[in-house]
């Protein structure tokens, strides 16, 4: 009766799981499993042929370089914007809210579509380094990697002041002005207090945005176009286009597995910064 | 007893390795209302869960009115139940809540509105029956939450701990509330409750419970004179007590050598077994020393603190500087002040014998 | 106010202005030039119109293509949301160990880049032998959907007090209506925000569609892609206008079921 039913409630996981073992765990295994397989079996090979060739590392170092940049970014613009969201209150702050979920839940094409609008020779960031004088004349950010990265960044801000502002809202504000009555000046309250208190916050913020920006593919695809090989825009052109499956295999993995050590790298941080605190 | 509405025999249950309870019977009359008071974690709550069906004993029946109801679902036992947080639902105003139960049966829209409309009047709530639950103040949650169970005509009904949340003057208020809803409906009633007070203001018989099992059940003053263990003389109001060891038994009374001279009770032991001598506070008499008093059990001690405690005084004594006895009294004796030598004297029926020496 | 604190005040609303303007560019943009009349993507443009909203009924394939999307993205989130609210159940209610990990686990295509996913899926469907576009799509739908179904199901079950089911049969409620009657109703919001994100994610996704559309079936994101390449023009701007109106929508809806700030926690 009522007290054994905990037991059974738990087949009513069951659907969801078969359905997510056999449509997406089996298959993402198989991937992994068949990247290792040469024609004579097990072996290493694609991935030495991978990574010997010298166009794959300038791919790799592509996709890393584009995600750091775009994490920092974020990061810098990120922080404040929770900072000022976690200090806002009423309207103001309702306004915020809108304009960080509105974004977040319009597709990615959409926006990275208007970004192509914006980077244009004639488009509006052109226009404004114009009128401010910064530019003497106007030039294509369009298939640059400033725009890349512009667009990137303005793309996923919202992961990185989601996560940051949970964080903040949570802190006591009373702690701030207890170190005020302390003597502790602005500055040194915002690298000993406010910086260590939002680590958590930081940290889980950067891996989202790193993590996201590193598997991007229509961004980049519509923003810099294939000059500028990444892994995920590799991968799907050796599925799409160059019809070269191993090479696509081969690649895939290696994001995933990418994505995978950035998700534990994560953790670890996370878990090593609570056994301090 | 045919007149039983509710009957548990031998009810055992455990998780795991814990037993929770540990064979418990209980017959409840129609119409009584009685409560199972016990300290936290008892297994009172248990017991509730297993009378309403929302848990199995492991072994042991449940009957009501007569019929084994033991595997029946909770859905057809026709048990109403006020939870300890009242578990209102809170997508529902407080008419829709008291209709909840109604619904589920083939009742017709104009029967069920004349039924809420009944019960809310019982409960006095007749005015917030459009109100949402969320502003209600914990009393109105209450009063609610029986409403609801009564309107669905229970043959019986639980109360887990409906007091908890309440402030303690409102609790007193609604004590005396709810009992005058209770009685205007006549339908039986178990209260769990870990509240001595509560227990002995609102039932008829009171079922002390000790882990997992009911150490005696009984009407409210029996409880209160004549505590049948240890358990129930410590967990039920206040005791004086003093350590002993039995001698012989002449004339029906048994002596007891204790640290202040030879005390007398009724009960039969071999002689040479320690045991607890106790008393209600309020049952022992003072005097000063030069009188001396007509009881049986008399000692003298010295008063070393008066409590005022508003309507009443507690009063500490001690005897050659180890034990400290507890006197409760209405006012303080003429001439009595901290230091005086007092002779302290009950009656042979006000004193309470226990096994085993003094903790 | 203090010097100091009217400095921050100031900061803040700088900070607030500036960001509110960035996030807002892309939005504003695809708005103002999908009413442009200048099919070179002028900003301001030279005079507004709607041309390019009345161009759409001309767009080949651009209606069976919507139905499609709508389709896929309904049937994957009405899916999910039954499959994943139990799941979120047991999880919730169960006694069994390895729990978290299961959560994870349902949890984790979140994680993954979509495009590995799709390509996993390409190479599985292909060894069983699934040749059908739709049926392909839905399933590999499915597993974007059920994560987001599973999230929110679950950390509004964790806030449900099970009293309520148990107060629901002491009133007569057989186990199976006492669910119907106060865990669905409780739960209606959850359900609503999560169906709507689940829908947006189904609508929006691209990097798993991507492997299985062929001429013929195609998303609403591969057609705009492939426009995006062929021949862009404001076309693209318009659509994406009704999709925001769409997402503005939606959010208004989670608003009145939840509010703004608990929309904020899911994410
Ligand atoms: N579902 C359960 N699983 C395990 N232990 C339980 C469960 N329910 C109650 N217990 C344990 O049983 C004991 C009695 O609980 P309960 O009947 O709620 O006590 P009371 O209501 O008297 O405070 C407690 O020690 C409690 O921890
Ligand atoms: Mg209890």
């Amino acid at each position: 009766m009522s007290d054994r039913t905990p037991d059974r409630v738990a087949l009513l996981a069951l659907p969801a799981l078969v359905y997510m073992v056999i449509v997406f765990a089996i298959p993402v295994m198989v991937l992994i499993g068949r990247s290792f397989f040469g024609p004579s079996g097990l072996s290493v090979t694609p991935y030495i042929d991978f990574l010997s060739d010298g166009f794959n590392w300038r791919v790799i170092f592509n996709t890393l370089r584009t995600a750091a940049l775009t994490t920092l970014v974020c990061l810098v613009i990120g922080y404040p914007t929770a900072l000022a969201l976690s200090w806002s209150k009423g309207f103001v702050q309702a306004i915020m809210l809108v304009a960080i979920i509105l974004p977040l839940s319009v597709g990615v094409i959409v926006k990275a579509f208007a970004w192509q609008i914006v980077l244009r020779r004639d488009g509006i960031v052109a226009s404004l380094l114009m009128a401010t004088g910064v530019w003497d004349e106007p030039k294509l950010l369009l298939f640059t990697e400033t725009g890349l990265v512009l667009g990137a960044a303005n793309i996923f801000l919202p992961f990185m002041i989601l996560p940051i502002y949970s964080v903040l809202k949570l802190i006591d504000p009373s702690l701030q002005h207890a170190a005020a009555t302390l003597g502790a000046p602005p500055v040194y309250r915002f690298f000993r207090l406010s910086l260590p208190l939002a680590a958590s916050g930081i940290i889980s913020g950067c891996s989202i945005v790193f993590s996201l920006a590193t598997s991007m593919y229509v961004i980049p695809s519509l923003l810099i176009g294939d000059r500028y090989q990444t892994l995920p825009t590799l991968t799907a052109r050796a599925f799409l286009l160059m019809r070269n499956e191993r090479l696509g295999s081969t690649t895939a993995t290696i994001l995933l597995f990418l994505t995978i050590a950035i998700v534990m790298l994560t953790a670890w941080l996370v878990r090593r910064r609570e056994v301090q605190t | 007893m045919q007149n039983s509405v509710l009957e548990v025999a031998g009810a055992e249950k455990a998780f795991g390795s814990t037993t929770v309870l540990s064979g418990v019977d209980l017959a409840v009359e129609n119409g009584e209302f009685i409560s199972l008071l016990g300290p936290s974690g008892c297994g009172k709550t248990t017991l509730l869960r297993i009378v309403a069906g929302l848990l199995s004993a492991d072994r042991g029946t449940v009957k009501l009115s007569g019929a084994d109801i033991t595997g029946l679902p909770t859905h057809m036992r026709g048990v109403g139940v006020v939870f300890q947080n009242y578990a209102l639902f809170p997508h529902l105003t407080v008419a829709q809540n008291v209709a909840f139960g109604l619904k589920a049966q083939q009742i017709s829209a104009g029967d069920i509105r004349a039924t809420v409309a009944k019960y809310l009047d019982l409960v006095q709530l007749t005015s917030m029956a459009d109100r949402p639950i969320r502003g209600l103040s914990g009393g109105q949650q209450q009063r609610v939450a029986v409403a609801r169970a009564l309107a669905v005509s229970p043959k019986l009904l639980l109360l887990d701990e409906p007091f908890s949340a309440l402030d303690r003057k409102l609790r007193e208020l609604m004590q005396i509330e709810l009992k005058r809803i209770l009685r205007e409906v006549g339908i039986t009633t178990v209260l769990v409750t870990h509240d001595q007070e509560e227990a002995l203001v609102m039932s008829d018989r009171i079922a002390v419970m000790n882990k997992g099992a009911i150490e005696q059940f009984a009407a409210p003053g029996l409880i209160y004179q004549k505590p049948a263990s240890r358990f129930v003389l410590d967990f039920v109001g206040h005791s004086t007590r003093i350590a002993g060891t039995t001698a012989k038994t002449t004339d029906g009374l048994l002596a007891i050598e204790t640290a202040f001279g030879t005390l007398h009770a009724q009960s039969g032991y071999i002689p040479g077994s320690p045991v607890t001598v106790a008393i209600r506070p309020e049952r022992i008499s003072m005097s000063m020393a030069q009188e001396t008093p007509p009881s049986v059990n008399v000692l003298s001690a010295r008063l070393t603190d008066i409590i005022f405690q508003g309507s009443k005084y507690h009063l500490l004594f001690e005897n050659q500087g180890d034990s400290h006895l507890l006197v409760e009294a209405g006012r303080i004796p003429e001439g009595m002040a901290v230091g005086a030598n007092v002779h302290l004297h009950w009656s042979l029926e006000d004193t309470l014998v226990f096994p085993g020496a003094q903790e | 106010m203090t010097a100091t604190e009217r400095i921050w005040t100031f900061v803040t609303c700088l900070v607030a202005t500036l960001v509110v303007v960035f996030l807002a560019t892309p939005l504003v943009v695809t708005i103002l030039t999908s009413f442009g009349s200048s099919s070179l993507f002028t900003l301001p443009p030279p005079s507004w119109s709607v041309r390019w909203y009345q161009r759409l009924t001309s767009v080949r394939g651009l209606g069976s293509t919507l139905l499609v999307s709508v389709e896929i993205a309904a049937l994957s989130t009405f899916s999910s949301i039954v499959i994943g609210g139990l799941a979120s159940i047991a999880l919730v209610r169960g006694r069994f160990p390895g729990r978290t990990a299961i959560g994870t686990f349902l949890t984790s295509p979140l994680m993954l880049p979509g495009l590995v996913i799709g390509i996993a899926l390409l190479q599985a469907f292909r060894f069983a032998g699934l040749r059908d576009v739709w049926t392909s799509l839905l399933l590999a739908h499915m597993i974007v959907t059920l994560p987001y179904a599973v999230r929110t199901i679950y950390s509004s079950l964790l806030l449900f007090d099970f009293t309520l089911v148990e107060a629901a049969r002491t009133l007569g409620c057989s186990p199976m209506q006492a669910y119907i009657r106060v865990l669905i109703p409780a739960l209606a919001p959850a359900f609503i925000t999560s169906g709507i994100f689940a829908f947006l994610a189904s609508m929006d996704n691209y990097a798993v569609s991507i492997f299985f559309t062929d001429a013929w079936t195609k998303t609403l994101p591969i057609m705009m892609l492939n426009l995006a390449e062929e021949q862009p023009d404001p076309t693209i701007a318009a659509i994406s206008s009704l999709l925001i109106g769409l997402v503005l929508i939606f959010l208004i809806i989670c608003d009145r079921a939840i509010g703004l700030r608990r929309i904020v926690d899911q994410h």
